[in-house]
């Protein structure tokens, strides 16, 4: 018999218990249950003003903001059918890419990695190795850099806003981040050498796995969403056609789960449905890096998520530097679009942000105001898919001391980077 | 180290955004922790809450019977109450959800069919349930001025925040004026202490440090009329974050 009950499970953005049973082989209870509060966002949007969508929503994550912030725009423009130029899109990609590099480094060094090295947080290891947490903190604040640059603030952009950016950082301030993230590409590859050293449960995922693609880049800021397993590849816009969301159930907190529309599958997004998707789009020293773990793609080792926000971490330095040389180089403006109103619309925007695709959708009246709202995001897409994996991993660990079977589940469902607090948005 | 006083991070409903500012005091990120003996912060450790602490740190709304208990328990445990962010301020954007009928924002999210959950209560500020002793307005907060609070806490002085509104330190950035570009401010209204940091980038003050304290809200009353912003249209962006006008001020 192997038992397991951890209220608020600790080293996870937002607060969640979990629940395991298993008797003879047979799992008696699994449970991941969200307890965070229905926060209602989108019924808040509903009513406000077009341009109060992406300030409200961005409020449903303090961690990737951006994402929400951008996806929230995107919506908007597409239902408005606002053009943006080629230099605020570039801008936005780095925003994206700033919060890969703040919530990577997070989610690997301060909630994850102290599971590998037999701690409770990863503050003792400012003692014991102060170059790991020293270089954790230098991917982290360039990170936030970045975002501080393009957005204005590491948390909640101010300068993004519909059809384009209020304020533009100059080329010098530019220069100087992009010799730092040329600077850190040593960094990034310590991480992933550090994990690529951590020994992993050999565990492969049931479900299907999705992401955005875009044939000529890696995809992180647009593209179509794309199904590993059944290769259909379908627009943005047709997202709610592509994925069921439903209540979780009686006793599973206030979040969502997902399926596929298509064959009712629970589906896996993140680091390791992107690179199974677009890892030769992949900068060369991410495909190098990946080429050095020994990854065998596709990969359906949730474990290997860990493996696989490393490899992004060199990706999003070096892809940055790029978008930062062409930024300086291209010209242009990215001041705000004209916004034109005077018809009914409804318009869909994806991201991926850290821990997977985000969606958001809004009906907007001939006024500007907002008549729907609708927001799925990457934690409400992965909730069901890390209950079944919980569900078929539990069995192959169960006859492990209990500290050791604990250890293992916590490890399975940190490796998904949940966001609880945005699974409830 | 032995005398360092003892700090619980503690989140009730919120976005985990003031948090992550909190992780974002770099470099002097581990210098601080030195200061203080950090004895519970879910975000970042295993560590199980403990029974006694000196100085509670508090982001998020009240939305939960569980929040009230939790606060009753954290005002009977620590001696300081610090409440960060607009969430345990004002209420913030979460208290938004109160403006609208409860069986409506449950059919909007749950479908139809959906049934309120017990328990759950409209957002507000953690001052509605007890004493609070500092404030770190704002949202997200400002590193820096969390820091600063912190400081002031520890050393048992007063709060120290700005009480007049922003447009005096709006100026000092030689910014053009929103208002008489024909966009709506709460610059007027909002209490300072931001370094106009959203003005400066252009974009109009939306209020999440809630309203000054000193601000005259009957001759900013006059001012939106005058400029043309009738006081639906005040009121609805005013309850962006202040909601709860009793609070807010």
């Amino acid at each position: 018999m192997a038992e397991l009950a951890i209220e608020h499970i600790a080293r996870i953005e937002g607060h969640g218990n979990i629940a395991v049973k298993v008797e003879e082989g047979r799992v008696l209870e699994v449970r991941m249950d969200v307890v965070e509060p229905a926060r209602f966002f989108e019924a808040m949007v509903v009513g406000r003003r077009y341009d109060d969508a992406p300030l409200i929503t961005s409020r449903i994550c303090g961690i990737c903001s951006p994402n929400h912030a951008l996806t929230s725009i995107k919506a908007v423009e597409a239902a408005l059918g606002v053009e943006v130029t080629e230099r605020t899109t570039m801008l936005r990609k780095l925003l994206v890419y700033g919060s890969f590099l703040q919530n990577h480094a997070t989610h690997l060094y301060v909630l994850a990695a102290p599971d590998f090295v037999g701690l409770d947080s990863v503050f003792p290891l400012a003692a014991t190795h102060p170059e790991v947490v020293e270089r954790a903190l230098k991917i982290k604040s360039l990170g936030n850099r970045l975002t501080a640059l393009v957005g204005g603030r590491p948390v909640h952009p101010v300068t993004a806003v519909v059809g384009g950016f209020t304020s533009e950082p100059k080329a010098l301030d530019l220069a100087s981040i992009h010799d730092q993230l040329l600077e850190v590409a040593n960094d990034v590859l310590a991480t992933v050498d550090l994990f690529a050293s951590f020994a992993l449960p050999d565990f492969a995922s049931a479900g299907d796995m999705l992401a955005l693609v875009e044939s000529d880049d890696y995809a992180i800021y647009g593209g179509d969403i794309e199904s590993l397993d059944r290769g259909w590849r379908r627009p943005v816009a047709e997202y709610r056609d592509v994925i069921v969301e439903t209540s979780a159930g009686e006793g599973h907190g206030n979040a969502k789960h997902s399926r596929t529309t298509a064959d009712g599958r629970t589906f896996m997004v993140g680091a390791l449905p992107r690179i199974n998707l677009s890892g030769d789009r992949l900068v060369p020293n991410a495909k190098a890096a990946l080429a050095r773990l020994g990854l065998v793609l596709p990969s359906r080792n949730p474990f290997h998520m860990n493996l696989c926000q490393a490899v992004e971490l060199v990706d999003a330095a070096e892809h940055c530097a790029g978008y930062i040389e062409r930024v300086i180089d291209m010209g242009g403006s990215s001041k705000p679009a004209t916004v034109e109103l005077g018809r009914e619309c409804w318009g869909a925007g994806a991201t991926e942000a850290p821990r997977g695709t985000l969606y958001h959708s809004y009906g907007i009246d001939a006024n500007g105001i907002i008549t729907s709202g609708d927001v799925i995001t990457p934690t409400a897409q992965n909730l069901a898919n890390l209950e079944a994996d919980m569900r078929a991993f539990a069995p192959t660990v169960a006859d492990r001391s209990p500290k050791e079977f604990e250890l293992l589940i916590e490890q399975l469902v940190r490796s998904y980077d949940p966001c609880l607090s945005c699974s409830v948005h | 180290m032995a005398d360092a006083p003892s700090v619980a991070i503690i989140s009730l409903a919120s976005d985990f955004g003031c948090q992550v500012q909190i992780t974002n005091i770099d470099p002097g990120l581990l210098q601080v922790l030195g200061l203080i003996d950090l004895r519970y912060w879910q975000l970042t450790s295993s560590g199980h809450m403990p029974e006694e602490y000196d100085v509670a740190v508090i982001e998020g709304a009240v939305t939960t019977d569980e929040h009230i208990e939790l606060l009753r328990r954290v005002r009977e445990t620590a001696s300081v109450v610090v409440a960060i962010g607009s969430c345990a301020v004002t209420g913030g954007i979460p208290a938004l959800a109160g403006t609208i009928d409860a069986d409506c924002r449950f059919a909007a999210v749950y479908g139809e069919d959906a049934t309120v959950t017990p328990g759950l209560h409209s957002p507000v500020a953690i001052s509605r349930y007890i004493d609070v002793d500092y404030i770190v307005p704002g949202c997200p907060i400002d590193t820096t001025e969390f820091l600063a609070v912190l400081g002031r806490a520890l050393k048992g002085l007063s709060n120290g925040m700005p009480e007049q509104p922003l447009c005096a330190s709006c100026k000092t950035h030689g910014n053009e004026c929103f208002m008489r570009r024909g966009d709506l401010c709460l610059g007027i209204i909002t209490r300072s202490g931001c370094d106009a940091k959203c003005t400066t980038l252009g974009r109009p003050c939306t209020g999440c440090r809630g309203l000054a304290p000193d601000a005259n809200l009957e001759a900013a009353r006059k001012v939106y009329a005058a400029f043309g912003h009738d006081f639906d249209e005040v009121v609805t962006a005013l309850d962006l974050y202040n909601t709860d006008r009793e609070v807010c001020r």
